[in-house]
Formats: C-alpha cells, sequence, structure tokens
C-alpha cells in the first residue's frame, strides 16, 4: 500500500470488528415437542418421523415410529388419534392427517417385510406379561427390545387382544394384525396361547418365577344394562357378538339389530350387523352430536344405512313371537367427572317404542379384579397403579391397559404397556440411558412462521363405496398413495423439530449462523441478536435466550 | 415449503456495522453474492455505506468507491468506461444507493445514466426516507408516514419511480423484497446477463425509521408484497410488465400494524391508504395484461 | 510570450482546438464531457477526432458537469487517464467533486476555460471561477496562449500522474480560448515517450479488494491533509521538471512563473493569462521612455510558488499585480496571496494590487503605461484599484 495514500484506499475486510459485543439474546437451537407430540399416548416422535417421510426415508420413519409404538399400520388404521385434535395446523387450514401418514409407513413395513433390530444385548432377567393385548404386546415388545427374556402368556388362542376380538377386519384388515402381532413374537418372546392366570395365588407364584410381571389382562366383563334380561335369546353381549365368526354372528341376529350405546364398540358392532344385511338402529344416551364414537365412524355408518336414535334410553323389552318392542324415553344426558360416570334425567312425556329382532348391548366392559383381590389393591374399577411407572401395589407386579385404566384406547394401552416396560427395566438394569429429560412447553401455533407452509387442504383417504363395503368386511379407508403422502406430509409444519431447511442460515444479515451438516453454530463473533432467524424459523425450533454478560 | 436458499460465496463479510436485524444488510449478502467476484462497485452517502464499512475495513470483498450522494449513476458510468477502456467490457459495474440518493437528489444522474443506456446494475435499497440522518422524508415515503420531517404524516404520494425509469426504456426495471431472497437473486443474476442500465428497486423496512421490530424485518416486507403495497414486478424495454406476486392476499392492515410511522392514522386514513394501494395495483394489473 | 520554436506541424488553431490536439495526443482512456460556452470548441473538437477514428478515449456525454466530474472521479479511479473539461458554470457546478477529486489523490486533468459566472450572466474573460476554486486542493495552471495551453494540456498529465493530484488548466475566454494562432502540434509518439501510460497500483479493480474514500475519523482525515500539503510541496518541482523536460524534446521552456525584462528592473507588471500580453507590450513601451519595467506571468497559482516569486522579486523594488478577478470584499486574488505569500521576505516590493479586465473589458497597452507612470512613487495601498 502506497503509505502516502493510507487514508484514502483500504483492503481490510470488517471480519476483524467483533459485533457480538451487541447482543443481549443468543439464538438456541432446540427442538422442543409438538402438541401432537404431547398429545399422543406413546408420545410418538411424530414430528421426527413425518420429517423423516418428507425426506423419503420411509424405513427411518418407521424406525422412529417403532421406538415408541411397534403398531404402526394398525394405529394407523384405528388409533383415536389425539395428535391430529392437537395439531397445531388446524389453525391454519386443516389438521394434518397423523393416522394416514402412519399408516403409509406402517403398510410399507409390513409390505417390505422390516423387522426390528435385535435387541442390542442380551439380558438374563426374564419377565413375564400376561395378557397378549395392545398393553401385553407393547410390554412384551419394548422389553424384549431393552433384551428381557419375556414371556407372553395369552388365555385366548390368538394375540391381539381387543384388536383381534373386538375390531371388525373392516377397520383393521387381519393380516395388518397378523403381520404386526407376528413381527413381535419374532423377536424371540416365549408365547404362551391359552393359558390363563387365574387368580392371585396363580399370580404370586409366577411373580416368583420371574424378575418382574406385566399384568395387562383387560376389561372382559360386560357391563349390564339395567332393565334387559340379558338370558333372553334376543339378548347378546356385544363383545361375544364381536369375537364371533361371522356366521355366528348371522346366525344369532334376527332381521333389525338394536344396538345400545355410542362408542366405537356400539358402532363396530352396528356396521357389522349391516354388513351381515340387517336393518340397524343405535340408540344412545348421548345427543346427537356427542356420540363418544369417531366422527368418521359415525359418519360412515350413516352412509351404511344405519339409523341413529340418539339421546335415549332403554325402559323395558318384551318379545312377541319374532318381535321385539322395545320401550324407550328421551333422556337429558350430562357426562359426568371421569370416564364412565355421567348423569341421564328422563325427560317427561317422550316415551316411544321401537320393534326390532335383537338387542345387542355395547356399553362397556369392566375389569375382574376380584381375582387378584388380597394381592393387588383397587382404585375403583382399575388396579391401584403408581402413576408414570404402573407398578402395583405390590412391588415387581406392574399392570396396564383396561385393568388399570378407563381410558378405552388401544393406543393409551400401548403406552401403558410402553411406560411400565420402562420401568421395569430401570428396575432391572442399571445400563440402560436415563429416561428423556422432563417434558418442555410444547410449540404454540404462534411460533410457527405460516408464511413458508402453502395454504393446503388435507389429503384425505378415499373411502370404498358405500354399496361395495355393505358386501364385505373389506377395510372401508382405503390407504394414501405415495405422490399424497408426500404432499400430506409436507404440509406438518415440523413443530418444534428441526428440518434444517437452512432458513437460518439464509436470514442471518451477519452470516453469523455456520451449517454443520445436520446442526448449525451460532458465530458469537457476529451475532447481534436480531432474531430474524428465529422469526423466519419454519418449525419454532429455535428461540432466543437472553445472555447475562 | 417454501424455498429460501441463493447462492452464498462469503462476497459480504460479517463484522459490519449495521442494526441488529437490518434487511439491508441481509439485502446486500443476497446481492453481493450474487453480482460475484468480478465486479466493481459504488456506493453513495446511505445506511449501505455505512454497512460497507468506514475505513479501513470494507464489508464487499469487491472493491468500491463511496461517492457524493447525487452521483451514484454518472460514478458508475465512469466506472464502467474505465473499465471497457482497460478491455473488461465483462465486469459488472454494481451501484448502490438509498432511495434519497436516487428518488430525490440523484434522479438528474440516473435519468442521464438510463437515457444513455450505460451498462450498469443499480440497486436501490428503497427504505423510504433519509433513514441515515435520523429519518426525514424523501421523495419515496409513501403519503400517511410520519418522518422527522413529515410529523402529521407526508400529505403526497411516494414517487412512482418505476414509471419515470419505464419511461426511459431501459431493458430491465424489478423490484425485490427480504421476504423473497432467491427471487431477489434471481434478479441479479437476469440483471447480469443484460447489457445496458438495470434498476433493481429493494423495499426496506427501516427498524428504527419505521418503527419496526429487530426480528420482523421479513415480515413486514412479506405483508408489504402480499399486500400489494409493494408489488414484485419486473419491467422489460419499459414496456413489458411483469407481475411475480400476482395476487393481494392481505388488507394493508397487517401491513400498518407492524410500523410506528402509521400508528397516528384514523380508519379514515387507512382506507385511504387502502385506496391508493387498489388503484396502484389495478394500474400495474392493467400494464402486466398489455 | 515562446513562439513556436521549431516548424514541424504549424497549424492555426484556436486554443480550444490546441486544447484538444492536446488531449488526442495524450490519448486519455475516458474523458466525461459537457457543453459550455467557450469550452464547447475542446468537446467538439474532441468528438470530431473520435468520429474521424483518430481517439480512442472513451467519451461520455452525462447531463451536467456535475455528472461529467462524477463519471470523471470514478474513471480516474478505476485507474483510467481521464481529461474533462469546463466553464464558469460548470466548474462552479463542479465545486463539490472538485474537493472529492484532489481528497482522493486522482490525476483528473481539467481544462477550464475562464469565464464570468452570473448573476448578471455573462460569457467573458474572469479568472474568478477557477481562483474561487483554490482552496479545493487542484494544481491550477493559467495559460497565455493556444501554443501554451496545448503544451500545459500534456504537462498536466505529467504533473497530475506524479503527484497523485488532480490539475486544473485555465485559459481566458475568447481571448485565448477562440484566438487563432499557428501552434506546433507535437508528434504522437513524442507526446506518448513524455506521458508514458502506466498502470496505477492503487485503483478499483477485479481481484484487488481495494476500496477508496470510505469514511474514516478525525485522525485520518487530517492525515490525508498532511499529505496532500506534502504533495502540493512536490508541484513548483514538478512543473519545473515537466517544463524542463518539455523543453528538450520541443524547443519550448516553461516554469512556474515566466519572467520578462525583469533584470534591473525598477517595477514589475504581475499577472497571469492574456493580460500578459498586453503586459509585456507595455513593459517594452515603458522602456522605450526611460522607465525600466518587466514582467512576472504567473503560470502556476496553485500551488503559489513562493520561493520562486520571492527569488524573482529579490532585486525589484516595485509590483504591479493586475488582477481579471474580484473576491468581493477583498480585491483581486492574486493581489491578496501576494501580499500574503511575499509577507516578511527581505527586502519586500511594494506592491499595487489593480482590478485589470474584471468582466473581460478591455485594458490596453496605454492604460497599463499609465498605471506604470502614476504608480511610479507611489505609496504602497493595499486596497484594490480599479482600473479604468
Amino acid at each position: 500500500m502506497n503509505n502516502q495514500l493510507s487514508p484514502i484506499w483500504t483492503h481490510l475486510t470488517s471480519e476483524g470488528r467483533n459485533t457480538g459485543t451487541w447482543r443481549s439474546a443468543l439464538p438456541n437451537y432446540q427442538n422442543q415437542p409438538s402438541p401432537c407430540h404431547g398429545a399422543c399416548p406413546v408420545h410418538g416422535s411424530i414430528a421426527a418421523w413425518i420429517k423423516q417421510v418428507k425426506d423419503k426415508d420411509y424405513h427411518g420413519a418407521w424406525l422412529t415410529l417403532v421406538e415408541n409404538n411397534p403398531f404402526p399400520a394398525i394405529a394407523g388404521r384405528i388409533c383415536h388419534h389425539p395428535c391430529e385434535t392437537a395439531c397445531n395446523r388446524g389453525e391454519l387450514d386443516e389438521t394434518v392427517g397423523i393416522c394416514s401418514l402412519e399408516r403409509f409407513v406402517g403398510d410399507m413395513a409390513l409390505e417390505n417385510g422390516w423387522v426390528f433390530p435385535d435387541p442390542e444385548v442380551e439380558r438374563t432377567q426374564k419377565v413375564a406379561v400376561i395378557g397378549g393385548g395392545p398393553a401385553g404386546l407393547s410390554a412384551a415388545y419394548q422389553l424384549r427390545r431393552h433384551g428381557f427374556q419375556v414371556t407372553l402368556l395369552e388365555v385366548s388362542g390368538g394375540l391381539g387382544g381387543l384388536m383381534r376380538h373386538g375390531i371388525p377386519a373392516y377397520r383393521l384388515a387381519r393380516d395388518v394384525l397378523e403381520g404386526e402381532v407376528s413381527r413381535i413374537t419374532a423377536m424371540g418372546i416365549d408365547v404362551r396361547l391359552g393359558v390363563e392366570v387365574a387368580d392371585k395365588e396363580a399370580l404370586a407364584r409366577l411373580h416368583g418365577e420371574y424378575d418382574a410381571v406385566f399384568l395387562a389382562t383387560g376389561a372382559s366383563l360386560p357391563k349390564r344394562l339395567p332393565g334387559l334380561d340379558y338370558d333372553q335369546n334376543f339378548v347378546m353381549d356385544s363383545a361375544e357378538f364381536l369375537a364371533a365368526s361371522p356366521k355366528a354372528q348371522i346366525t344369532a341376529t334376527g332381521a333389525h339389530v338394536l344396538v345400545i350405546g355410542g362408542g366405537s364398540a356400539a358402532l363396530d358392532v352396528a356396521r357389522s350387523a349391516r354388513r351381515l344385511g340387517r336393518e340397524v338402529t343405535v340408540m344412545s344416551l348421548e345427543a346427537e352430536g356427542h356420540l363418544p364414537a369417531q366422527a368418521v365412524e359415525l359418519t360412515e355408518a350413516a352412509e351404511e344405512g344405519i339409523r341413529f336414535v340418539s339421546g335415549a334410553m332403554m325402559v323395558s323389552a318384551s318379545q312377541h313371537e319374532e318381535k321385539v318392542t322395545v320401550q324407550a324415553q328421551m333422556v337429558d344426558f350430562q357426562p359426568g367427572n371421569g370416564p364412565g360416570k355421567f348423569t341421564a334425567e328422563p325427560i317427561k312425556d317422550s316415551t316411544f317404542a321401537l320393534t326390532v329382532n335383537t338387542i345387542i348391548p355395547a356399553i362397556g366392559q369392566d375389569a375382574d379384579l376380584d381375582r387378584w383381590s388380597g394381592l393387588l389393591s383397587a382404585e375403583g374399577p382399575v388396579l391401584d397403579t403408581t402413576p408414570g411407572n404402573w407398578q402395583t401395589n405390590h412391588k415387581g407386579i406392574y399392570a396396564g391397559g383396561d385393568v388399570a385404566s378407563m381410558s378405552r384406547f388401544v393406543t393409551h394401552a400401548v403406552g401403558m404397556g410402553k411406560e411400565a416396560a420402562h420401568a421395569i427395566a430401570a428396575t432391572l438394569a442399571t445400563d440402560l440411558p436415563a429416561p428423556p429429560p422432563s417434558q418442555q412447553a410444547e410449540v404454540a401455533y404462534a411460533r410457527i412462521n405460516t408464511a413458508y407452509h402453502p395454504r393446503h387442504s388435507r389429503n384425505l383417504q378415499e373411502l370404498a363405496a358405500t354399496d361395495a363395503r355393505l358386501k364385505t368386511f373389506d377395510e372401508v379407508q382405503q390407504p394414501l398413495g405415495p405422490d399424497a403422502a408426500l404432499s400430506e406430509a409436507a404440509r406438518c409444519f415440523s413443530c418444534g423439530t428441526c428440518i434444517f431447511c437452512d432458513n437460518c442460515f439464509f436470514y442471518c444479515p451477519d452470516m453469523a449462523i455456520t451449517r454443520l451438516g445436520g446442526a448449525y453454530e451460532v458465530k458469537l463473533d457476529y451475532c447481534k441478536g436480531c432474531g430474524l432467524c428465529v422469526a423466519e424459523c419454519p418449525t419454532g425450533s429455535i428461540h432466543m435466550q437472553e445472555e447475562a454478560r | 415449503m417454501k424455498d429460501t436458499s441463493y447462492k452464498d460465496e462469503g462476497q459480504f463479510c460479517s463484522g459490519h456495522v449495521a442494526c441488529a436485524g437490518c434487511a439491508e444488510a441481509l439485502s446486500m449478502r443476497v446481492i453481493l453474492n450474487a453480482v460475484g467476484e468480478d465486479a466493481v462497485g459504488v456506493v453513495v452517502p446511505s445506511c449501505v455505506a455505512i454497512i460497507l464499512g468506514g475505513h479501513p475495513t470494507s464489508s464487499a470483498r469487491i472493491p468500491f468507491i463511496h461517492g457524493v450522494l447525487e452521483s451514484a449513476a454518472a460514478m458508475a458510468s465512469g466506472v464502467k468506461q474505465a473499465l471497457v477502456a482497460q478491455g473488461k467490457e465483462d465486469t459488472t459495474v454494481l451501484c448502490l444507493a438509498g432511495d434519497g440518493g436516487t428518488y430525490d437528489i440523484g434522479l438528474q444522474a440516473l435519468s442521464s445514466a438510463a437515457e444513455r443506456n450505460e451498462d450498469i446494475l443499480y440497486i436501490c435499497f428503497d427504505n423510504e426516507g433519509y433513514m441515515n440522518t435520523g429519518g426525514q422524508k424523501s421523495s419515496s415515503t409513501p403519503r400517511a408516514a410520519a418522518t422527522g420531517s413529515t410529523p402529521h404524516g407526508k400529505t403526497t404520494r411516494k414517487k412512482n419511480l418505476i414509471e419515470i425509469l419505464a419511461a426511459h426504456r431501459i431493458p430491465y426495471i424489478a423490484t425485490a423484497s427480504t421476504s423473497h431472497l432467491p427471487d431477489l437473486a434471481a434478479k441479479v443474476e437476469k440483471a447480469k446477463t443484460i447489457r445496458g442500465m438495470k434498476v433493481i428497486i429493494v423495499v426496506i423496512p427501516c427498524l428504527p425509521g419505521w418503527g419496526v421490530a429487530d426480528n420482523a424485518v421479513a415480515k413486514v416486507s412479506r405483508l408489504a408484497v402480499e399486500s400489494g403495497v409493494f408489488p414484485l414486478i419486473e419491467v422489460e424495454d419499459g414496456l413489458k410488465y411483469t407481475m411475480n406476486v400476482d395476487e393481494k392476499t392481505q388488507p394493508i392492515g397487517p401491513y400498518l400494524d407492524q410500523q410506528k410511522r402509521y400508528r397516528h392514522l384514523s380508519n379514515e386514513d387507512r382506507e385511504g391508504l387502502q385506496l391508493d394501494v387498489d388503484e396502484s395495483w389495478n394500474r400495474l394489473v392493467e400494464m402486466a395484461d398489455r | 510570450m515562446n513562439a513556436p520554436v521549431r516548424n514541424e506541424n504549424l497549424q492555426l488553431v484556436s486554443g480550444n482546438h490546441a486544447v484538444a490536439w492536446g488531449v488526442k495526443l495524450v490519448s486519455p482512456d475516458v474523458a466525461p464531457l459537457y457543453p459550455i460556452t467557450p469550452q464547447t470548441p475542446i468537446f467538439e473538437k474532441l468528438v470530431d477526432f473520435q468520429s474521424d477514428n483518430l481517439l480512442s478515449t472513451r467519451l461520455i456525454t452525462p447531463e451536467s458537469e456535475h455528472s461529467a466530474m462524477a463519471a470523471a472521479i470514478a474513471a480516474s479511479a478505476t485507474g483510467a487517464r481521464v481529461f474533462t473539461a469546463t466553464s464558469s458554470q460548470g466548474l462552479l457546478l463542479m465545486h463539490e467533486l472538485l474537493h472529492y477529486a484532489a481528497g482522493a489523490r486522482l490525476p483528473i486533468v481539467m481544462f477550464n476555460v475562464n469565464r464570468t459566472p452570473a448573476a448578471p450572466w455573462g460569457f467573458w474573460p474572469d479568472q474568478i471561477d477557477s481562483l474561487a476554486q483554490r482552496d479545493t486542493g487542484w494544481v491550477q495552471l493559467y495559460s497565455e496562449t493556444p501554443q501554451e495551453s496545448l503544451d500545459s494540456t500534456v504537462q498536466a498529465f505529467r504533473i497530475a500522474e506524479a503527484s497523485n493530484l488532480p490539475v486544473m488548466v485555465n485559459h481566458d475566454a475568447f481571448y485565448v480560448s477562440h484566438a487563432v494562432e499557428p501552434v506546433s502540434i507535437p508528434a504522437a509518439d513524442l507526446v506518448q515517450s513524455y506521458v508514458p501510460k502506466s498502470v496505477r497500483e492503487l485503483r478499483l479493480d477485479t481481484g484487488l479488494g481495494h476500496t477508496i474514500g470510505a469514511p474514516i475519523g478525525q485522525e485520518g482525515w487530517n492525515r490525508s491533509r498532511r499529505q496532500m500539503d506534502a504533495a502540493m510541496q512536490t508541484i513548483t518541482g514538478l512543473t519545473h521538471e515537466a517544463g524542463q523536460e518539455w523543453e528538450k524534446l520541443t524547443g519550448r521552456s516553461y516554469g512556474p512563473l515566466e519572467t520578462y525584462r525583469t533584470d534591473g528592473a525598477e517595477m514589475v507588471f504581475i499577472t497571469m493569462g492574456s493580460m500578459a500580453g498586453t503586459a509585456r507590450e507595455a513593459v517594452d513601451v515603458l522602456h522605450q521612455k526611460g522607465i525600466k519595467a518587466g514582467l512576472i506571468r504567473v503560470r502556476l497559482f496553485r500551488p503559489l510558488p513562493i520561493a520562486e516569486l520571492s527569488t524573482a522579486l529579490a532585486e525589484i523594488p516595485r509590483a504591479l499585480v493586475l488582477d481579471r478577478n474580484y473576491s468581493p470584499g477583498m480585491g483581486g486574488v492574486l493581489h491578496q496571496e501576494l501580499l500574503a505569500g511575499l509577507f516578511g521576505i527581505n527586502n519586500p516590493p511594494c506592491i499595487h494590487g489593480f482590478l485589470a479586465g474584471v468582466g473581460g473589458v478591455n485594458v490596453p497597452v496605454e492604460a497599463l503605461e499609465k498605471l506604470a507612470t502614476e504608480y511610479r512613487n507611489a505609496e504602497p495601498d493595499n486596497n484594490p484599484i480599479w482600473v479604468d
């Protein structure tokens, strides 16, 4: 440089100036739970696996899914999806079809024969799981992943519990059930079918032989409807009906079937009966629009020609020859505090009569707790367990599913099985990684920069034509195709999960963000703390953290 | 998801002194990288000159002359002709100015360079006022906006520089926004391939001058585009108008609400501004339909 | 004044065309130009040269002198050799940029045709336009004849490029600009060897990363002026050197000052530009009348060559300064400059200041003869005297 011109010319860059000193807050990259994750009974890392679907890493998506739930193909069909109810996208246009995506990935796994990874270590400790329903299978699966020796005892001749005996094939195809159940048993689980643990002595004996026991015997006792004589030949219990073969179902029902109840089981009965060619009426205490069954079930049932008499209760039923006259009355139904609790005040001068041939009450099931009495203590209709780890009052005996909770959802049962399995594992093995940190706040809608998410209505699963449905028990809901699945995955905000879109990198006016390939680093010398990266983050996975200086 | 990527080869350096969250610095990052290393720059007094930096440093890797306020286009002409005289016809001459240096004091030189169709890429960082001197109105300040010299709001409309430039029939005019970074980069890339005068006007919501939150410049720019206050367009040869975003998806309200310079407005004022926007928009639509 | 001493390629040209010839021979890279009376013939002649493919300089024709100078600055900063020309209002419009050009140490050469500024409008020879730019940092040369205007234009590039200071050469409107005389046009290769083009280390160019003119602190700005001051100190020497080298090539010699019959003079006229011709004739007439008069023509006004002036005036008791300009409230600029510059020297002469020819009015030989007679024994008066 010509010294005589030094004040005129310059060729240094500004990189020597530390503008980081201007800052009072620093962007912090931290994935946070999405509302769907929080709502999911298995806390299924939904944003993470949908991100993998976006990237067409379907196998990766499946592996993420099955960390928490071994039944993606099943859950994708029958889950009551509180995740979708919680989905932030609902505030923009429509919630993301999480179940349809889960089914897409689950089906792909079955089609491709993907198997679970082998346990990293084999452990010598033995755990007995009693009950082969969703809770028991989930617990057995998680324990086996940890390397424990698992024995699964099932009283019936097949695994699946309610999924096999309570959910009709038009909602859950049997090959899907078989596929996902057999994939669990193939992990090296000692399955013993037709084995009953009948009483507390048997349970205690079993506990003596195993390091831990998980009890998931379900709710096997039907609730009884007052005013109905269950011994009459025109009355059939819903669980019995659903578990029966179609042939037995035909034999057991007349031309017009009255189903009493408003939940999923009632709808399953009703729609099965329709497929047998029956005229079907569903009578529920709950008024129209308040039935506890899923909306989609109600819609499909209505399409299938099922008649609803809502907000009514049966008073009496009497048979004359083939016909059953049902006296009923409209009621004012009010849900009570907690599952299964309610009041139903009859409305004056609202009696009416129905003429049917068969009555199938479907008002729920209770767990049989008496047989454990003296060993395990109960809390109302369920076993008394410690919140979070599902251990009963008897150390080493854990319980989950309908025997331990009044929440009658398959995915809840799967979640309980998972939590109990992790609790058991933590007790039996000290080398396991610590459980995930305590729950952080979920990412709110306001944290999502919706400018990056163009409006797009939900990609709906197609339904089989109504008349075709009524001829078979084939699945009603048809899967998303690959394009629709990718389109639907693209709708996911990925709330709280960095998708490495690089918006933060490209929006930094100070070039203060470095891309590390799967991570970002903030250059402390240059970041001025403006927060533009946070504002332009489409997923809400960065936030400003105040800096004390 | 909408893409925000653009080429970044390090042509704009960290350590510059733009306000935290400045849209102008962000635009410079996009523009300098799109222009690349075969370029010489002219900058005139404005925030952009401050951001480029005081002696002995520069935040740009390409050389710049810090010229005088009214002479951006004239100086760029001088650089270009000097380069051509030295056999460097293909080197891009990049000219950076604010709206004061473009709409006001520099308009004469700009018009002349446009008339001569000098081979210059002229960028106007339009923050709608003299923000570097503390926020006074320029002829780019929109009606009703409060500034240091229009404390109760400006009473006249923003000068329509696009139509003035179009009347010169220069090969390329475009508008751009930090809400659409790839669009900005693409317009610079396109301009580079065109011989003759190119002008790109970038809307720059000014953090202190407009009263915008530190993290909100992209949001405000986006609202400016979506409401049609600042339409993204291209004009080729002064005749062919293209609207890059051809739909108004927002009323003016959310755009105004983000800024302190409009907070004195009555509902009637706001409706008046909406009418201004609608009228200008319809005029553009007509031009684009021709 | 120096008549052409070598007869090769003598052409009858005006002062302005002589300038254009000088520019053509130097062949700058870029020349931004804007027309203004009485500069326009320079512009038009350069355009003619270019149209005839005799000049490769890239002409820029912007909308104003301001933009012309802005383009000149930028082109110069980009490493080009740059020329421009103007007059009066145009020069005044450039004023801001004259500071810039000098502050940025850009070796631009500009030719200015001295003309009265408005108001009232006038188109007459008067040097106040350029003298008013004395503090901008430009070297200023004043030419008396078309030949000198050509020669000074060429020399200006040599001085500018040696010092990194811009140089302004001036001649008077019409008296010189439009006066047609035989002018010796040097050969192009002679001029090119005299002002060879070189690549400047500091310039705007790709790959260099050098930036010019960025805002700087007080200390840096102060340093820039100290460095300009140092550069200014070299100009008198460079002017000598440029004139001597030019003499070797052309036989025509130039320096910061021209003296005429000053040896043993009892009084001298001191002036600049075309007034020197009248003064030279007056000197001869006065000698015939027994008055030993002489002439000092200031060719280099900025920087003012004080040492040379002191030497030239050492034995001369009386100086009559003829200013074709008027600085309101102070009088003639050259007069005031000499009073200040020569203050404190040994045996200072009696200095009389005359406002002679302001606004282009004719000052005949007889008027100067009369002045010399009247002021031969007068006490000096620091106030200017208007010459009728």
